[in-house]
């Protein structure tokens, strides 16, 4: 079903809390592709994205009860997905494998894409798997909050105040925290430039 | 030349291509429902009817009209209570035919059945307060020794030494 004809949020929720799963299953095809893109960025991992991406929504449904609809589901089940993968990779460790080997065809026609790649750029000459694999070894080197931050702002395009309501952190904070990511990435990609 | 933030940030972006083969989603649905039936059988009732109560006292909201209302109901009875159309316990007031059962019954009874007058009705001779409660506080009664001292001009004429005339 498109997104569009799909009914809202608040009635989704409500229609789940009492007892209907396919409601949930809405709020599953909603809200899965980018609920995985987060926890696949912040762990690197698909296996790991995988298994995360069911915990979470397994949490979201047993807790779905709870929700009083104070924030909205988006920001809710955000929450817990960076909860719950924070808490993953600090217990997991430091251990990084890319697994998704291709990136989406659709990258091609990109217009960031194109301009990136277009003369007088330095990523020129770089093809395209081996920038996929700079620049997750790049976001692996950030510690997971910084990783949260940038992935939520850079990547998935969330405003300021969005990603503060999730961590729960002040709009500062967040601020601080994507100058000082945006700082060592810069410097973790020259050094790869320079090799 | 260094990277540019400008170009960080679309580097960044094109990470929101890394996506998963096409279907995937829907297979992961399957598998989601397929742990959830398996999470059920698992389960006891009671674990489950456990789990639907915490989460339902966490959704447990007290409404608003509930405070006013539990004020009003105090308001009412103190109202009630205050203006003495209705008494606690009424066997409290009607104590005069209790005193004379409490007074008939022996030496040794229970301080406890003993009930307050508070109509100020109550015959005080009617206890025998040498049998139940042991005086604690010492009384000051009159010295039979002391005499009487008259005052002159400000000064005990009793205490006054014979030269000061």
């Amino acid at each position: 079903m498109d997104d569009q004809n799909l009914p809202d949020d608040e009635t989704l929720v409500r229609q789940t809390q009492s007892g209907d799963t396919r409601a949930f299953d809405l709020l599953w095809h909603k809200y899965s592709p980018r609920i995985y893109s987060l926890i696949y960025n912040m762990t690197a991992n698909h296996e790991d994205a995988n298994d995360l991406l069911l915990e979470v929504f397994a949490k979201a449904y047993r807790s779905i009860n709870g929700f009083r609809g104070k924030s909205s589901f988006y920001t809710w089940i955000h929450a817990i997905a960076v909860n719950m993968t924070i808490n993953f990779v600090k217990k997991r460790g430091r251990r990084f494998q890319m697994s998704l080997d291709d990136l989406d065809a659709n990258v091609q026609n990109d217009k960031e894409f194109i301009d990136l790649t277009a003369a007088n750029t330095p990523v020129r000459e770089v093809d395209l798997s081996e920038l996929q694999h700079r620049l997750n070894e790049a976001m692996m080197k950030l510690s997971v909050e910084h990783r949260a931050v940038v992935t939520m702002f850079d990547i998935q395009g969330m405003a300021h105040a969005e990603i503060a309501k999730v961590l729960g952190i002040p709009e500062a904070t967040v601020r601080s925290r994507l100058f000082y990511a945006d700082r060592q990435l810069q410097n973790y990609l020259e050094e790869f430039r320079k090799k | 030349m260094m990277l540019d933030e400008q170009q960080l940030q679309k580097l960044l972006r094109l990470k929101r291509f890394e996506q998963p083969p096409p279907g995937y989603f829907d297979r992961t649905l399957n598998e989601f429902h397929r742990r959830q039936r398996e999470e059920l059988l698992r389960r006891s009732a009671l674990q489950i009817w456990f789990e639907r109560f915490i989460s339902g006292l966490w959704s447990f909201r007290v409404p608003t009209y509930a405070y006013g209302a539990a004020f009003g109901a105090f308001l009412a009875a103190a109202t009630i209570v205050g203006s003495g159309v209705w008494a606690p316990d009424r066997e409290t007031v009607e104590t005069s035919s209790d005193l004379a059962r409490v007074a008939s019954s022996p030496p040794g009874i229970e301080l406890s059945s003993y009930r307050l007058g508070l109509s100020g009705d109550v015959d005080w001779s009617n206890f025998d307060r040498s049998s139940v409660s042991p005086r604690v506080v010492p009384v000051l009664r009159p010295s039979q020794s002391a005499l009487p001292r008259y005052v002159l001009d400000g000064r005990p004429v009793s205490y006054e030494a014979s030269f000061s005339f």
